[in-house]
């Protein structure tokens, strides 16, 4: 059926092309007078009559006159038209002069182009050359506070860790929150890969100075043509092309290096004896432990940690400050080579780039080998061919997860009476040490993950006569992961294998997709414009990993597995998903003013039971251009006025589950009940039940609700956005916790609804104009989310983070902390029982048991923004770009060790020292009590706010004059220098308030910090050549 | 009308792209897993299931160890210390038990799926070939009778503690589950009706399962398992005859103190002459949770359970068994789990006699043999002289058994049954008995907590 009726709209396509008469061919390209860029979808009419066509996206149109006569009227909203007559020409090229600024530029939509002015959906545009030099590894970062809207948030300050992006707010509890990720028109793969439950981030891969611009697809009217996949959002990478002219050459080389962003302040060895000798009198004097631990047991113990020598203790001779340690020295380099060029008929673009970083905490680094050849050929005026290929290596040296003894940060828990190298091996200090030394990590282990991608696609476009192009596109993401991983025997205590631990896994992920579509592009009657896009999409993924484990090597200098003397463990996997899609789109414009936009996708996925093979996405949307009114006209410098509506649907397919140990993977076998056949015992093979089956099991469905105005005024020179919208989600996926005496302890159902509100608001200003030019960009957002329906579920996560009904995602759910008694120092807490009337029981108690759990606090920023300015006179330039955010709170789940007023041996925070010490203290730091367990139940005792504003990126540049540079056959030179999260202002008093503890970030385990590591600080000194 | 091969060709070929790519592509299999539809076919898949079974009973929240460790953190009094950073185990050590203590939900959860798949064993019996029929029935029934007795005593009220038959106990699910309903929020049992179903399923396994059976579960295994919840009911009689069926099977005998436990370093565990029962451990399958506790950092372990000297001062001079001790790193640790891939003993011989014994005792009666001798075949294997007859007292039985036992997961349970206390909580204190996990209470609201949570 449907089938038929393509074919039937084939055929009717088939003949409106043969029966289009012939005359005399003008071809020519437009292209913009400011910068000679091509001029897309540049409407070209032949006057006095309907004939007319659409510039294609390389600015090129061909059109038949009738005669030599024939005047050419060419005209694109926001540029003063032009006419030109044809006079016997067969080439006609034009340049169209702007009237205004920025409200017209191009963008990207996904199976095609448009200007901003007819855009009817929600776009952010990013240009690369925005992110270009921004030292970070990967191009989300770069991204931070320049979209309205989307909140991008690294885990940890750890290199190459998982960076998770939010576009309007969480739209699902347990499948993914992450975008769709697209380059050139190829979804690739985006999500880990590894086998460590603190994931890798594969896009790290991406050379980011290879992007021409990123465009965020935000409402329904842009992302349904993604369909069941665009839930979250689509974020579309579109890399460089060449310029028809003389090849230029790029090269740039940037050096700087990076610092933590902060430091925290810990127990020095007089504070710490001080404590804690305090906290085991309090618990002897309480009769909990006997009159001798202070001077046996306590004593003995501080003299263990001590290396064994009292006197390191008692007269302070050992003082350490571990968490120095924890920090390494962090150079990074980065060298970046790129030509490109063209004639006529063929364009291209090839780059390299070598960067080479060390991360602020000891033994982490990352580096990457890039390299891209984009090529375009005109095979003759209807065909065009070009192929994208990107390779790239990326060696990340990891680190253990947030939650392990070895990882550095954890390193504070250390005594300050413990010296780094115990003076009587003058070796590491090891086994004695309260806890394992992360030190020893780094020196008798390594962990290095490998990636191997290519990314490529090979395009054709024939067009078959001025209004109709078809375009196939298939492309190719090779990505394999290699985890190296070996622990020396030092680190025994930490692995439990005495004689070294090796490990091994590789993972390969292939992603074939191709796109298959018609564009439509013509002008009737001067008044009414179309374009449509229509084709079909086809994706196959399929994923190997093999992993082994390896124990008893001779010695370190054997790291590889064929060195171990027992093979611990094995295991080969794989995975696989497919989706078979088909999409149309049409846009209608009248008479330049009035704008209609219909779309919709048909999408197929493997990921569901027959009955569910396919869902539909529509959506549409309208604009109106109220300042080309009449009516308008004599509003004073008003250049632009735009309204727009959009309402459609969208889904998400990304079902994840979490494996047993730990690592959500996308379940792309949801539905199905599964056996496992890993249940050997003793050598003996075994099956056991591993999934209760769902056969209803559908994709969550968003409908999206935007109401947009997009202003201009001077001629562009003040212009912005003002958004708002809703996005109501339902048949959320959800693990549900079944009751556990099933045998199973989750189920995977359609039940729930969820709903994000907002508004964004972007302004773009030209402060000045002239010799010193001053922009200003600002963008504001504020997103509520709110879950409203869990079929009474609660699914928890993190800590303390749960989604429940009537709040918003992964809120605090603990009990609250009253402070201290002050009569005897007890930590207390509201019982917040509830009364009758509905009212909470405000008496507090010291009973960490008796008191009830409520809402503590909301892990998701109410408002995020970014302000860019950006100065420039003459060569120099100053860039400052401040991003921020609000009205979430943060978890310090570590604070149970770190400030418990010393419950256990750890070194503890020097806000300690406030501890309550005899009857009338007033203090929120309970009574120190050695295992007294006195205020360190998880509670608001270790929650604060977590709004921060942050100095993100601050760019000082020069750029020579020509008149220099030229005399050594340079054709520009730009100095600069770089500063990224220079300056943070917050009163949390952990580390850093960007965080989510790497082994627990999930949709609901948000905000958390446990001994997660700040980021980094990072200045760097770069210089740009062009010849 | 003309037509341009030119253009019919990308036209066609832009079609045949459009069109050509089908439904099919969507019928995708599982890589690693299978449906559960086909999963329990044959004989062979059955049996599968079953091992499955042992392995999930294996799990280190089970018997991989944690169901052990548990019970000696809960039951201690002093004779250990917990050094370790683990949230959940030293709450059950400070006994003070939060109600999300994490050890208190895997347990249930994992005790509970290997229950499933025991009743998905009983469910498919009809497959099974004839010959194996019995002991694949036996074998499921001694897995879920264990896994029931473990609950019975970690979630509810000792046997000892107030009238069984209306204490609540857990609820008993004896049907595989293969969707979730409103049926799936069960009630709580009570503890004697919990006790009843141990018993029926073990007396059944007995009578099905094989005196011999690899190191899968035996008519011994589930006799000793009996001999075991007997006297933990009081019920000497029978525990004193359980036991002597085991013993005179003639099957197992008692090895040299030294053998007793497997004290080499990272070898695959084995089962020794004297062991009724043990999970299996390998390099390759299965970990040995207590020797991820009890071990020193130089065996494999965490160096989280610390032996104090209340403990080791217990040994009477001679007593060989002080000698499965071990220092590293400044701490004293037991050697009984020093291998991190050794066995975890379930049931062994030693504890038949010093059952039988303190059974005949209590009971004053001599079946199978009289208390003194029991007790002396375990103090002679010792190293230690025997007690004479006249001046054997239960407190030396207990001490026996204690000594003998320690570490091994009897402790909590010995206590609440002999009415002890653990420091100065009564036996029967709430605090020593798990909450039923707060999750399985929010995703069940027909289950009742326990008192004191």
């Amino acid at each position: 059926m449907r089938k038929n009726s393509l074919l039937a709209l084939l055929t009717l396509l088939l003949t409106w092309t043969i029966s289009l008469a012939q005359d005399i061919r003008v071809t020519g390209t437009v292209t913009s007078a400011e910068d000679g860029s091509a001029l897309p979808g540049v409407s070209v009419q032949v006057k006095g009559t309907t004939r007319g066509t659409q510039t294609d996206a390389s600015g090129a149109y061909s059109i038949n006159v009738p005669s030599a006569n024939s005047i050419l009227v060419f005209s694109f909203v926001g540029m003063t038209p032009r006419e030109e007559t044809v006079g016997g020409r067969s080439v006609v090229n034009v340049q169209l002069a702007a009237d205004t600024r920025a409200l017209n530029e191009v963008v990207v939509t996904g199976f095609g182009t448009q200007s901003r002015r007819n855009l009817t959906g929600n776009i952010a545009k990013i240009d690369g050359s925005d992110i270009q030099g921004v030292p970070v590894t990967t191009f989300e970062q770069a991204l931070q506070g320049r979209a309205a809207g989307v909140q991008i948030t690294s885990l940890n300050g750890k290199l190459g860790q998982g960076i998770q992006m939010r576009i309007r707010g969480s739209s699902s509890v347990t499948a993914s929150n992450e975008p769709l990720y697209v380059i050139d028109g190829i979804p690739i793969t985006s999500s880990n890969q590894g086998t460590s439950s603190a994931p890798q981030n594969p896009l790290a891969d991406i050379n980011f100075n290879d992007i021409e611009s990123i465009e965020i697809l935000k409402d329904a009217s842009a992302a349904a043509i993604y369909g069941a996949r665009a839930s979250n959002g689509v974020v579309l990478l579109t890399t460089k092309k060449g310029k028809t002219g003389k090849t230029r050459f790029n090269l740039g080389y940037q050096l700087g290096s990076s610092e933590p962003t902060r430091r925290r302040e810990w127990l020095n060895t007089a504070e710490y004896v001080e404590l804690f000798s305090e906290a085991v009198q309090n618990e002897i004097n309480r009769g909990n432990l006997p009159a001798s631990y202070l001077t046996g047991s306590t004593y003995s113990r501080f003299t263990r940690y001590a290396a064994g020598e009292r006197a390191n203790w008692e007269q302070g001779l050992v003082d350490t400050d571990w968490e120095a340690q924890a920090f390494q020295k962090a150079p990074m380099g980065q060298l970046d080579l790129s030509a490109s060029g063209g004639d006529a008929k063929t364009r291209f673009f090839v780059s390299g780039q070598y960067l080479d970083q060390k991360g602020i905490l000891i033994k982490n680094s990352f580096k990457r080998l890039s390299g891209r050849v984009n090529l375009d050929h005109k095979a003759n005026d209807n065909l065009l061919l070009g192929v994208n290929l990107n390779v790239s290596r990326s060696l990340n040296g990891r680190l253990s997860n947030d939650n392990a003894f070895s990882t550095p940060m954890q390193i504070v828990a250390l005594p300050p009476i413990t010296p780094v190298i115990d003076p009587r091996t003058n070796e590491l200090s090891g086994n004695y040490t309260l806890y394992f030394n992360p030190l020893l990590n780094r020196d008798f282990s390594n962990n290095v993950s490998t990636s191997y991608r290519t990314l490529g696609n090979l395009y054709g476009e024939y067009k078959f006569n001025n209004w109709l192009k078809f375009r196939t596109e298939w492309g190719a993401d090779l990505y394999t992961l290699n985890e190296d991983q070996y622990f020396g025997r030092e680190t025994a205590r930490n692995t439990g294998a005495p004689n070294g631990l090796g490990y091994s896994s590789f993972a390969q992920v292939t992603n074939y997709t191709t796109n298959n579509f018609f564009s439509m592009g013509t002008t009737f009657a001067e008044v009414h414009d179309v374009d449509a896009v229509v084709g079909m999409s086809f994706q196959r993924s399929d994923a190997t990993y093999n992993s082994v484990e390896g124990r008893e090597f001779p010695s370190n200098a054997y790291q590889r597995i064929t060195s171990a003397a027992r093979i611990t463990s094995g295991s080969s996997t794989g995975s696989n998903f497919s989706f078979l899609s088909y999409f149309a789109r049409a846009n209608y414009r009248f008479a330049n003013k009035y704008l209609l936009s219909l779309s919709g996708r048909l999408d197929g996925s493997s990921r569901f039971g027959e009955n569910n093979r396919y869902g539909f996405f529509p959506a549409a949307s309208a604009g109106w251009i109220i300042s080309d009114e009449a009516f308008m006209q004599g509003v004073p410098s008003l250049s632009l006025l735009k309204l727009r509506a959009s309402y459609g649907l969208t889904g998400n397919a990304e079902i994840t589950s979490v494996s047993p140990a730990g690592v959500t993977f996308l379940n792309n076998f949801a539905a199905r009940g599964l056996y496992s056949g890993g249940s050997g015992y003793a050598g003996v093979p075994g099956q056991s039940p591993s999934q209760i089956e769902n056969p209803d099991l559908r994709w969550e469905q968003t409908a999206q609700t935007d109401i947009g105005l997009d202003f201009g005024f001077f001629g562009g020179r003040l212009s912005g956005e003002i958004d708002y919208y809703t996005k109501n989600t339902r048949d959320l996926l959800l693990n549900v916790n079944v009751p556990g005496t099933s045998g199973f302890r989750t189920q995977l159902r359609n039940v729930g609804r969820l709903e994000n509100k907002g508004w964004e608001f972007v302004l773009n200003t030209q402060n000045t104009t002239g010799d010193f030019q001053w922009n200003t960009s600002l963008n504001l957002s504020g997103n509520r989310n709110k879950i409203l329906d869990l079929d009474g579920q609660i699914i928890t996560g993190g800590y303390n983070n749960r989604a429940m009904e009537g709040q918003p995602i992964g809120a605090f759910f603990d009990i609250e902390y009253a402070g201290v008694d002050p009569n005897n120092g007890d930590a207390l807490y509201y019982l917040n029982s509830e009364r009758p009337d509905g009212s909470r029981d405000r008496t507090t108690t010291n009973d960490p048991n008796a008191a009830e759990r409520v809402i503590i606090g909301n892990p998701n920023p109410t408002l995020i923004g970014g302000l860019t300015n950006n100065f420039s006179y003459k060569g120099f330039e100053l860039n400052v770009l401040f991003q921020g955010q609000g009205g979430n709170q943060i978890y310090n789940a570590g604070g149970k060790f770190q400030s418990a007023n010393g419950d256990f041996f750890d070194n503890q925070t020097r806000d300690q020292l406030n501890r309550w010490r005899q009857p009338g203290d007033i203090t929120d730091i309970p009574q120190a009590r050695l295992f007294g367990a006195n205020g360190t139940a998880e509670s608001s005792r270790y929650l604060q706010n977590g709004d921060f504003v942050r100095l993100k990126t601050l760019t000082l540049a020069y750029t020579l004059p020509t008149a220099i540079s030229s005399r050594a056959k340079l054709e520009r030179v730009r100095l600069y220098v770089t500063g990224q999260n220079l300056l943070t202002f917050t009163n949390y008093t952990g580390w850093d308030p960007e965080v989510n503890a790497d082994f627990l970030a999930g949709n609901i385990g948000l905000g958390t910090d446990f001994y997660s590591a700040p980021q980094a600080r990072t200045i760097i000194v770069g210089i740009n050549l062009g010849f | 009308m003309k037509y341009n091969f030119k253009k019919i060709l990308p036209l066609s070929l832009a079609t045949a792209l459009l069109l050509t790519a089908c439904d099919s592509q969507l019928d995708l299999n599982p890589v690693n897993t299978i449906d559960a539809s086909s999963a329990v076919a044959t004989s062979g898949d059955v049996e599968a299931l079953l091992v499955g079974a042992y392995d999930s009973m294996g799990d280190i929240d089970l018997y991989g160890g944690n169901i052990v460790r548990n019970a000696e953190l809960l039951g201690d009094n002093g004779e250990i210390f917990w050094d370790g950073t683990f949230v959940a185990p030293d709450e059950i050590f400070r006994k003070n038990l939060l109600v999300n203590n994490d050890q208190a939900a895997s347990m249930w959860l994992d005790a509970y799926r290997t229950i499933n798949i025991a009743n998905t064993v009983l469910a498919n019996l009809s497959v099974v070939t004839e010959a194996n029929r019995n002991r694949v029935e036996g074998e499921a029934k001694f897995i879920r009778g264990m896994m029931y007795f473990d609950l019975v005593r970690f979630y509810a009220k000792a046997w000892t503690d107030g009238t069984p038959a209306s204490n609540p106990g857990v609820p008993l699910i004896l049907t595989p589950t293969s969707e979730i309903t409103e049926q799936s929020k069960v009630s709580r049992d009570n503890v004697a009706a919990v006790y009843t179903q141990v018993i029926a399923d073990l007396t059944e396994a007995e009578a099905k399962l094989p005196v011999s059976n690899s190191f899968f579960a035996t008519k011994n295994a589930a006799a000793g398992m009996l001999a075991r919840v007997y006297l933990n009911q009081g019920r000497y009689a029978d525990a004193a005859t359980a036991a002597t069926r085991v013993i005179s099977s003639g099957r197992y005998s008692l090895v040299p103190t030294e053998d007793v436990f497997d004290v080499r370093v990272n070898q695959n565990g084995f089962n020794t002459a004297e062991d009724i029962f043990a999970v299996q451990i390998t390099d390759q399958d299965g970990i040995n949770e207590l020797n991820t506790f009890f071990g020193g950092a130089s065996y494999g372990g965490r160096g989280d359970i610390l032996i104090e000297d209340a403990h080791l001062d217990m040994y009477q001079p001679g007593d060989q068994r002080a000698e499965l001790f071990y220092e590293d790193g400044g701490g004293v640790y037991t050697a009984k789990w020093i291998n991190q891939y050794g066995n975890i003993k379930v049931l062994r011989l030693a504890e038949m006699y010093l059952t039988r014994a303190e059974a005949n005792f209590r009971n004053n009666s001599a079946i199978g043999a009289t208390p003194a001798e029991d007790l002396n075949r375990v103090r002679t294997r010792a190293g230690l002289a025997p007690i004479a007859p006249a001046n054997l007292t239960l407190a030396a039985i207990l001490k026996e058994r204690r000594l003998e036992l320690a570490f091994e997961g009897q402790l909590v349970h010995d206590i609440k049954r002999t009415r002890g206390t653990v420091g100065s909580l009564p036996f029967n204190s709430p605090k020593l008995i798990f909450p039923i996990p707060r999750r399985e209470i929010d995703a069940n609201p027909n289950l009742t907590q326990n008192e004191g949570y």
